[in-house]
């Protein structure tokens, strides 16, 4: 019930506009990348997918981060603008499952988002790569560690902005958050476990150095951890209140 | 029976008192009017009754239920409107008191009923943010009074409606004891206010109680303390006058 009434709240605000705009974005990397050079990448040895990754997944997470940030801060926005929060605040309804419903929310996004991008990444694959085909187990494979490595990004960020009740802070730590981590090495396997960080990595990368499961482990953990925190959050607003 | 009973309530911002131990008893199905100048600390003491903030000492019951071990439940039992109007801007008046009724699990019908009664039902479908001051107000009373609670909670209604829309509203808190059978805590700033919808009175001023009973019982009051009850906002401004000069010397 809760998940149907957080999708209500957010009738005309432009969430969901803003996830497709995020998702034709970034899905424009790798045609328009391989519209202009395709040369250059048809030549190269190794796995087509691999090479279409290496070139582009870099630019199309940080599409996707950026459009969880902007999404967190329209989701928290709906709640602080007209003070609709303090509304929620006093009827017999726990912030944790408010909490859990706009997670639930962004999760499912960001699922479709990854999809449509995985899809046009295989389509990529198809038209310029001869002889590929598509393993239906690798899209999935990809799909699902792409989506549980940007899970503590979704949870951290939704703590920022409900934490937040002035969207442009939220939206500035964001943004200060991704172009902090945009300087960490990216070989450094501690550093890439970092939300923000964790989506930049791909199955492909992890699996070569024998680390996905605790890279998937750690990504989880790191989730439960930060839904905890979330869950305390609301204790310490109410006490300073 | 009392409704609701405090013992003591404290609230402290930092320094400052805002509840300075305060003993309320609102009993049930009556009107309890809760009178004090700005900042006296109504609308503090009404937020510690919902849980919005936390009370530094002292502690309350509503309905032999107590903070915060009971939160839930009594949320379940108050019908609220504080301060200012809360709602979701993007939604239109309809949507934003459809979400409020599938929380409560009430049923649809609840929510043409109360916005029949707080006479919004043209605006319905307008979008809460597009709403004049006024009728964001009875948005927020609309909310309140969804399901009819046995208790209602309500800081300043009256602010920002015109005459008339004053008027109707009045009468329409007035008229609830007895339709809904539910206890009623209204703030005001304005003892004339009061005095046509309470039954009981309780006066705040600086986070202290200077009285507590029924309209007679404070004109008795202010002739044993040689105010003038004549009219009674000149006794309550006298009250209030009293209190701050005596709070000076003590300073
Ligand atoms: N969050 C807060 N932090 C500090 N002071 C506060 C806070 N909320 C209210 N106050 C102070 O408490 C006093 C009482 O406020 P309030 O209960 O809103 O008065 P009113 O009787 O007008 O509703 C005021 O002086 C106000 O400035
Ligand atoms: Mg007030």
């Amino acid at each position: 019930m809760i998940f149907s009434l957080e999708l209500k709240k957010l009738k005309r605000t432009g969430y969901m506009p803003a996830f497709l705009g995020g998702a034709v974005l970034a899905a424009a990397v790798p045609l328009l990348h391989m519209l202009v050079r395709s040369e250059t990448f048809i030549v190269l040895p190794g796995e087509p997918l691999n090479i279409l990754y290496d070139a582009n997944w870099q630019m199309m997470t940080m599409l996707n981060i950026l459009t969880i940030i902007l999404c967190a801060c329209i989701i928290y926005h709906t709640e602080y603008s007209d003070n609709g929060a303090q509304k929620m605040a006093v009827l017999p309804v726990c912030d944790n499952h408010i909490f859990g419903g706009k997670f639930m929310i962004t999760v499912l996004a960001l699922s479709g988002m990854l999809l449509f991008e995985i899809i046009i990444l295989e389509l990529c694959a198809l038209h310029w790569f001869s002889d590929y085909q598509v393993q239906l187990t690798d899209l999935t494979k990809n799909f699902c560690f792409s989506l549980i490595a940007s899970l503590p990004t979704i949870i951290l960020m939704l703590l920022i902005a409900s934490a937040c009740q002035n969207m442009w802070v939220s939206l500035g730590i964001g943004v200060i958050l991704v172009f902090t981590v945009s300087v960490f090495p990216k070989e450094n396997l501690f550093l890439s476990l970092c939300p923000f960080n964790s989506p930049y990595q791909t199955l492909a990368l992890v699996t070569e150095k024998g680390k996905e499961y605790i890279f998937l482990v750690t990504c989880i953990a790191e989730t439960i951890l930060l839904g905890i925190a979330a869950h305390k959050l609301e204790h310490v607003r109410r006490y300073f209140s | 029976m009392n409704m609701i009973e405090t013992n003591n309530l404290t609230k402290i911002y930092g320094n400052f008192t805002a509840v300075n131990g305060i003993n309320l008893h609102i009993q049930k199905n009556r009107i309890y009017g809760f009178l004090g100048p700005n900042g006296a600390g109504k609308s503090t003491t009404m937020k510690l009754f919902l849980g919005l903030t936390q009370p530094t000492s002292g502690n309350f019951t509503i309905d032999n239920k107590t903070y915060p071990k009971e939160r839930i439940q009594i949320l379940k039992m108050i019908g609220c409107f504080i301060e200012t109007p809360a709602f979701y801007g993007n939604l239109s008046g309809e949507e934003n008191l459809e979400i409020i009724q599938k929380i409560l699990g009430l049923p649809k019908q609840s929510v043409t009923d109360a916005l029949e009664l707080v006479g919004l039902t043209q605006f319905k479908k307008r979008l809460a943010k597009k709403y004049s001051l006024g009728m964001k107000q009875r948005l927020g009373l609309a909310g309140a009074l969804l399901g009819h609670p046995p208790i209602l909670i309500l800081d300043e209604p009256t602010n920002g409606l015109d005459p008339v829309g004053i008027h109707e509203i009045r009468s329409l808190i007035r008229s609830l004891p007895k339709q809904f059978n539910c206890t009623v805590l209204v703030s005001s700033h304005l003892l004339s206010e009061v005095e046509l919808m309470a039954d009981d009175i309780g006066i705040l001023n600086h986070g202290r109680l200077l009285f507590e009973g029924t309209m007679e019982q404070l004109k008795e009051n202010a002739k044993a303390n040689g105010l003038p009850t004549d009219n009674l906002e000149d006794t309550f401004l006298a009250m209030i006058d009293a209190d701050n000069r005596k709070r000076g010397q003590v300073r």
